[in-house]
């Protein structure tokens, strides 16, 4: 072993050879404690869970939102397809009859039916447009 | 180093109306042993400042959940080592250089930092110790530098003595290596 082995693996083991000043250390605990929020960290976590629990409950609101607005166009949309599509054993002719059956004042009615007016609301519609003629 | 009563410091961490202070006193007594423990494995002053700090930050943030399952400054001194760990791993990713060559390219030059009080010998020593991964050098500094019984060093760092004995043999090995390969 040589010299430098000898003194460095010495029984009574080495000096650190750092300082740091003891004005660092005075200053130390003040300036960390500068870095901590004035707020308590169980306060804090709260603040934070309602936040999640915010989003969460906006998320799901929004997804059953959707699912219904999604539900209620196909209904609509299959409501009106089953209406004009002819039964697979009809005739061309039972075909023609049916939609011969279906007059203007069918289409009227599913119109009002669809748009959500009445017929009260659609006296008073004609009858305020005659007015204004 | 002042003492502390543990369970009086659980209590007013508890109450959040005396958490703060508690948790001043805590800073108060633990940093500046924790400064040098953040110091053996980043090795210079600057970077131990900027870990000791994001270190009790971290603390604060957690300390609602020390029940005291372990001794104050174990549970202190493993968020220091991790907050460590993260630190060398960021220099590293800036460095870019694979971790075979970190070591030697980035061991620091210790007799421009204006914080290094040794000779010669002693700055081929802490060159020495730049080269030990994290673990083998904290054993070895808690034990060369401070003397602590492994048994403490066990209670510290949560490893069982056996290893912490087989971590610092080798990490002495490594040491008379560079010591030889500089003669």
């Amino acid at each position: 072993m040589s010299t430098k082995d000898n003194r460095i693996f010495n029984p009574n083991g080495g000096r650190y050879p750092f300082r740091a000043t003891d004005e660092y250390f005075d200053n130390l605990t003040a300036r960390i404690m500068e870095q901590i929020p004035e707020d308590t960290p169980e306060e804090e976590v709260s603040e934070k869970n309602t936040k999640l629990i915010d989003i969460h409950r906006n998320r799901r609101r929004n997804l059953w939102i959707s699912t219904i607005s999604v539900a209620a166009s196909l209904i609509l949309i299959a409501t009106f397809a089953l209406k004009f599509t002819p039964k697979p054993n009809t005739s061309p002719e039972q075909a023609e009859d049916m939609k011969a059956e279906y007059t203007t004042e069918n289409y009227n009615e599913d119109l009002m039916q669809y748009a959500m007016v009445d017929n009260m609301d659609v006296y008073y519609y004609l009858s305020t447009s005659s007015m204004s003629e | 180093m002042a003492k502390i009563d543990e369970q009086d410091i659980l209590k007013r961490i508890q109450e959040p109306r005396t958490r703060r202070q508690a948790f001043e006193q805590i800073v108060n007594v633990y940093s500046r042993q924790l400064y040098w423990q953040i110091h053996y494995l980043v090795q210079n002053h600057e970077d131990t400042d900027d870990v000791l700090q994001n270190t009790f930050i971290k603390a604060w943030k957690g300390i609602e959940n020390f029940k005291g399952d372990s001794a104050l400054f174990t549970w202190l001194y493993r968020i220091a080592y991790n907050e460590s760990l993260t630190f060398l791993k960021q220099r590293r990713q800036m460095a870019s250089i694979d971790d075979e060559d970190f070591t030697e390219q980035m061991a620091p030059n210790f007799v421009a930092d204006e914080y290094f009080d040794g000779d010669e010998t002693q700055e081929l020593l802490m060159q020495a110790v730049s080269t030990l991964p994290p673990k083998q050098r904290r054993v070895f500094c808690m034990k060369y530098f401070e003397d602590k019984k492994y048994e403490e060093i066990s209670d510290i760092v949560g490893t069982s003595v056996g290893a912490l004995k087989a971590s610092y043999h080798i990490a002495v090995e490594k040491i008379t290596n560079f010591f030889k390969s500089k003669e």
